[in-house]
C-alpha cells in the first residue's frame, strides 16, 4: 500500500499511546507531588522569538518550520514549535512575571526538520522550568527531580554527566575572537565538534592544557573541580565559574547523587549560561538540562534567572518496559442476540464499566478479543457469561451475578 | 550507426537575459554552439549540430538550478548566486556544481542607503525589527541568523531592491558587480554574504547513472575560454541614481509606479492625465521620481511587489495588474489593499495551458487524465503561484506541485510540466508554442489599488480621493 503519511511523520496507535500515557502520567505525577503545574503554549510562535544570540543556534534555525500566515503581508514569519523552554519563558512573561517563583512542567511537541525523513520532525517532550531563583539550590532541586522522575519512568539503569556553560564560555572568551567568531566556535561546540576548540587554540597557549584537561578527563566529585581550579593559568573569570559549578556539585554530593563532570556532554542549546546536565540510559541522551539565566530577560524583558530540563519521550519510551495497567483491567464482550436486546446489552455494558470493569459492545457477534464474554438471551434478564481461558459457560440472571463470576471488580476507574 | 544511437539525450538549460550572449559566444568557441540561442530567436527549444542527443532550452536564469534540481535538465548554465539561494533553502538538493566559469563576476551584498549609517556592529544589538528587501530571501535569511539579529523580518522582492532604503525597508540583499555599483545607486554595503559568478550545474542523479562523458570532456575548453579576456558585453550603465530621499510625512502620499515591461504603459497612460513627472523615461528612470504635484512621493519598483508593499503600509496607493493583486489576496486574504480604480491599461487573460497533444479541452478533462493516472502528480509551473495554487485546489485536484518561475514559462511544457497558468494578451506566443487554452481564469488590467488602512486618514482620504478623480478622467479617454 502507498504510504500517505508525510515524510518524517509518525502514527501513533494503541500500544505506542499506552506507553505514551505512562511515560506522561509518571512524570506528571512526579511533577505535581513537587509542587509544579502543568503549562500548554501553543504550537504556532512567532520565529523572532528564537532568533536573538541566545536562544536556537542558527543551524538549528535553519531546520524551523515557518511560513507567513494569512495575514502575514507584514513579513512575520510564524514558526511550529522548535523548543519547549523558549515558549515557556514567554509564557512566564506574558502571565505569570508577577511570580517571584514559578515552578512549571510541560508535555508538548516540537517540529525539527531532518533530512532523511528517516527520523520524526515531530518529536515529543517533557519539561520541567524552576523561574526565580538564581541557584545553587535551584540547579540541585531540578537535578533531584530529573533523577527522581528517570526513576518514576521505570527506567532501567541511568547515569548523570554534569558540565557547565559558564565554565566553556569564559574559556572562549579568552581566545579573544570577535563576537562572529566566538558566536560561530559555540555553535560548532554545541553541534558536538570539539575539534573547533582545539583548532582555536594555539592563539593563547596559556590555556592549551587547561582545553585539554577539559576535553579528556571526567570527574566524580566537586575534588576534580577543586583539582582544576589549581592548574596553571586558571584566569579570575574561569575561576569564577568554577567556584559557581563548585557549589552546586557539593550539594549534589551531598544529597549522595552519583555523577559524571564531562564537559564535552554539553550539546545543543546557545541558552544554558551555567549548570548542564543530561541523564544516558541504554547509550541515549534521555534528558538534558540546566540553568538559563539571561533567556527570560531576551524574551520578555525582564531579567529573571531560571533552570529547567527536558525528557525526550522517544527515547524514555524505547527503553521502558511495556506499561501492564490496562491489561490488567478486566475486559468483557457484551452481545446481543439482536435489535430488542440492545437496549438491554448498553444498560449491562453500563452497570459492568461502574463496577470497574471495561465493558465492549459487540453488535457483529465476532468479536473474540477478550477473556469474558456475557451473551444477553431473549428472556428478560438472563445472561450466559463465558469464560474462555477456563472454557466455562454459566448462565445468571443478575448482572451483580456476572460480576461475581468473573471475579469482582476490575482493576479500572 | 550503433555507437551514435546509444548516446542518451542530455538535457542542457540555457540562460535567457543578461547572460545571453557571453555563454552563447562561449558556447560556439568549443564547437557546442546553438543556431538559435541568440537574444533575437524566439525559438527556445535547440539541437546541437555538433554533439547528437544534445539539446538545450533558454530558461529565465533564476529557474536554472530549480530545473536542475529537480531533474528536467541534466546541466545548466547560470549565475552561481541563484544557486546558492536554492541550496540554501533546499541544502539536499539534487544539484552538483561541476566548475565555476569566470564570467558574470559580482557579488551578493547586505547594504544600506549610504545616509542611514547602519554597521555591522549596530545590527546585532539592536531590537530594532529590521525590514530586509530582497531577491534572494533564502540568503539574506541565513546572513540574519548568522549574524544574530534579535528581530528582522525579509521581504522577498522581483526586483529593484534598490529602491526601498531608507524609507521602505532598513536593508536590501541584492547583486552588485563591485562596491562602487553599490554606491550608484546611493547605497552603501554592511557586509558582502557571497561571491557569484556563471557556472556549470548538473542534476545528481544523472551524474551518478548516466554517461555524460562527450559532453563533459568539452567542459576544460570551456572553463579555460570562460577565463579569458573577453569584450565584456555592451551593458548600459545603471541610471546614476539623484542623492534624494523622502521625509516621513503625514500629509504626503506615496505612490509606486513601475518598472519594467508595464512602464511604457503607465507612461503612456499618465501622459493623458495632468500629472507631470521628471526621471520616469525610459532613458532617466529615477526610483524618485519627482511631479508636479507636491504631496506625492513616487517610487519605482516592480509590479508584483507592490500589492505586498501597499498592504504593510510602504505605499498608500500603487498602479499594477489585477492579477498580481489577486495573487496577493489568495496568499493574504485579511490583505487591507483593494482596487480603487480600473485604470483600463494593459489588457491580458490569465489562462490555464496545456500542450496541445493533451487529449482534454477543459479542466474536467484534465481532471478525467489525473483519475485514469496520467498526469499525477500535475505539475503546474507558473509566476502566479497563489492563483495557480487557489485554482487547483478549488478544482479538487489531489495531487500537484506548483513550480514557480520567473518569467518564459511557455518554454516548459510538455517536457518539463504538465499545465501553465500565464498571461496572454492575443495568444500568439501560445500557439506558436504548441500549447492550447483549456480555461480562462479571469481577465487583468492595470488598476489603481489602495490600502484600506490610508484611505480611513482623512488627510490622505481627500488626496487619494482627488488622484482617484484624475485617473478615472483619463481612464475614460480612449
Amino acid at each position: 500500500m502507498e504510504i500517505q503519511r508525510c515524510k518524517g511523520a509518525r502514527d501513533l496507535l494503541p500500544d505506542d499511546m499506552e506507553r505514551f500515557r505512562q511515560v506522561e502520567d509518571a512524570f506528571r505525577n512526579t511533577c505535581i507531588s513537587w509542587g509544579y503545574r502543568e503549562i500548554k503554549t501553543p504550537t504556532l510562535e512567532y520565529i523572532h522569538l528564537f532568533t536573538a544570540t541566545g536562544t536556537l543556534t542558527p543551524s538549528m534555525l535553519g531546520r524551523v518550520y515557518s511560513f507567513l500566515d494569512w495575514d502575514g503581508w507584514g513579513g512575520e514569519r510564524i514558526v511550529l514549535r522548535p523548543d519547549g523552554t523558549i515558549p515557556a519563558a514567554r509564557l512566564y512573561c506574558e502571565n505569570m512575571s508577577g511570580q517571584d517563583i514559578a515552578r512549571l512542567y510541560y508535555v508538548t511537541n516540537v517540529f525539527a526538520f531532518e533530512e532523511t525523513g528517516a527520523s520524526d520532525r515531530e518529536k515529543w517532550q517533557c519539561g520541567v522550568e524552576l523561574i526565580g531563583d538564581p541557584g545553587p539550590v535551584s540547579d540541585a532541586e531540578v537535578l533531584a527531580l530529573a533523577i527522581e522522575a528517570s526513576t518514576a519512568l521505570g527506567l532501567p539503569k541511568f547515569e548523570i554527566k554534569l558540565s557547565h556553560a559558564g565554565i566553556l564560555k569564559a574559556l572562549i572568551a579568552e581566545l579573544k575572537l570577535d563576537a562572529e567568531a566566538r558566536a560561530l566556535l559555540l555553535d560548532e561546540i554545541l553541534e558536538g565538534n570539539w575539534q573547533a576548540l582545539s583548532n582555536a587554540r594555539g592563539r593563547s597557549k596559556g590555556i592549551d592544557s587547561i582545553l585539554s584537561w577539559l576535553m579528556e578527563l571526567k570527574g566524580k566529585s566537586s575534588a576534580f573541580l577543586a583539582n582544576l581550579k589549581a592548574m596553571p593559568g586558571i584566569s579570575r573569570n574561569l575561576a569564577q565559574e568554577i567556584d559557581r559549578f563548585t557549589a552546586i556539585t557539593e550539594l549534589i554530593d551531598n544529597l549522595g547523587y552519583k555523577y559524571e563532570i564531562d564537559f564535552t556532554s554539553i550539546r545543543g542549546f546557545e541558552y544554558y549560561t551555567g549548570l548542564c546536565f543530561k541523564i544516558v540510559s541504554g547509550g541515549a541522551r534521555i534528558c538534558s538540562g540546566g540553568r538559563y539565566d539571561n533567556l527570560i530577560g531576551l524574551v520578555g524583558g525582564i531579567e529573571k534567572p531560571a533552570c529547567g530540563f527536558a525528557f525526550y519521550f522517544d527515547q524514555v519510551v524505547a527503553l521502558i518496559k511495556p506499561w501492564t495497567r490496562q491489561k490488567a483491567w478486566k475486559t468483557v464482550i457484551v452481545r446481543s442476540p439482536g435489535k430488542a436486546s440492545i437496549k438491554s446489552a448498553f444498560s449491562v455494558a453500563a452497570t459492568l464499566r461502574r463496577a470497574g470493569l471495561i465493558a465492549e459492545l459487540d453488535f457483529s457477534g465476532s468479536q473474540m478479543n477478550a477473556r469474558w464474554t456475557v451473551n444477553i438471551q431473549f428472556r428478560p434478564k438472563a445472561y450466559i457469561v463465558r469464560d474462555a481461558v477456563r472454557n466455562v459457560d454459566k448462565a445468571v440472571a443478575e448482572v451483580k451475578d456476572i460480576i461475581n463470576f468473573i471475579g469482582g471488580s476490575g482493576n479500572g476507574i | 550507426m550503433a555507437s551514435d544511437l546509444a548516446i542518451a539525450v542530455t538535457r542542457l538549460a540555457l540562460p535567457k537575459g543578461k547572460m545571453l550572449a557571453q555563454t552563447s559566444r562561449l558556447l560556439a568557441s568549443i564547437g557546442l554552439g546553438f543556431a538559435d540561442y541568440n537574444s533575437k530567436t524566439r525559438i527556445y527549444r535547440m539541437q546541437s549540430d555538433s554533439v547528437p542527443g544534445l539539446t538545450a532550452k533558454m530558461l529565465n536564469e533564476r529557474d536554472i538550478p530549480v530545473q536542475v534540481a529537480i531533474g528536467n535538465y541534466d546541466f545548466g548554465i547560470c549565475s552561481s548566486d541563484w544557486l546558492q539561494e536554492m541550496q540554501t533553502r533546499y541544502p539536499n538538493s539534487r544539484v552538483y556544481k561541476v566548475a565555476d566559469l569566470a564570467y558574470e563576476m559580482s557579488s551578493i551584498y547586505l547594504a544600506c542607503s549610504d545616509r542611514s549609517g547602519i554597521s555591522l556592529s549596530s545590527l546585532a544589538g539592536a531590537d530594532t525589527a529590521w525590514r530586509i528587501v530582497t531577491e534572494y530571501p533564502a540568503l539574506a535569511e541565513a546572513a540574519a541568523c548568522r549574524m544574530r539579529l534579535r528581530n528582522f523580518r525579509i521581504f522577498p522582492l522581483w526586483g529593484s531592491a534598490d529602491a526601498y532604503p531608507p524609507e521602505n525597508a532598513e536593508l536590501a540583499v541584492l547583486k552588485a558587480t563591485d562596491e562602487e555599483e553599490l554606491r550608484r545607486l546611493n547605497l552603501q554595503p554592511v557586509k558582502k554574504i557571497c561571491s557569484s559568478n556563471a557556472c556549470i550545474i548538473a542534476n545528481s542523479d544523472s551524474l551518478e547513472s548516466g554517461d555524460f562523458s562527450r559532453l563533459m570532456s568539452h567542459f576544460t575548453a570551456l572553463i579555460n575560454n570562460a577565463a579569458l579576456p573577453a569584450e565584456e558585453p555592451e551593458r548600459r550603465p545603471p541610471t546614476r541614481q539623484k542623492d534624494t530621499v523622502y521625509r516621513k510625512s503625514e500629509q504626503k502620499v506615496w505612490l509606486a509606479l513601475a518598472d519594467g515591461h508595464q512602464q511604457a504603459h503607465t507612461i503612456n497612460f499618465l501622459e493623458k492625465t495632468e500629472i507631470r513627472l521628471q526621471g520616469y523615461d525610459k532613458d532617466d528612470t529615477q526610483r524618485r521620481p519627482l511631479s508636479n504635484i507636491d504631496w506625492l512621493n513616487i517610487k519605482v519598483i516592480r509590479p508584483q511587489d507592490m500589492p505586498q508593499q501597499v498592504a504593510n503600509g510602504n505605499f498608500d496607493l500603487a498602479i499594477t495588474g489585477r492579477d498580481w493583486l489577486l495573487d496577493h489576496l489568495y496568499q493574504f486574504p485579511s490583505s487591507p489593499v483593494t482596487s480603487l480604480l480600473d485604470l483600463g491599461f494593459g489588457w491580458v487573460k490569465i489562462v490555464a495551458v496545456v500542450a496541445e497533444q493533451v487529449p482534454a479541452d477543459s479542466i474536467e478533462g484534465i481532471k478525467t487524465l489525473i483519475a485514469l493516472g496520467k498526469m499525477t502528480p500535475l505539475r503546474m509551473a507558473t509566476e502566479y503561484i497563489n492563483i495557480a495554487d487557489k485554482y487547483l485546489r478549488d478544482r479538487h485536484i489531489q495531487r500537484y506541485r506548483v513550480v514557480p518561475t520567473w518569467g518564459a514559462t511557455e518554454v516548459y511544457l510538455p517536457e518539463d510540466a504538465d499545465m501553465l497558468i500565464e498571461n496572454t494578451e492575443t495568444g500568439q506566443t501560445l500557439a506558436r508554442h504548441k500549447l492550447k487554452i483549456i480555461d480562462t481564469l479571469f481577465e487583468s488590467t492595470a488598476c489603481l489599488i489602495g490600502s484600506r488602512q490610508s484611505l480611513a486618514v482623512p488627510r490622505k482620504r481627500e488626496k487619494i480621493d482627488q488622484l482617484i478623480s484624475i485617473f478615472r478622467k483619463a481612464a475614460a479617454k480612449k
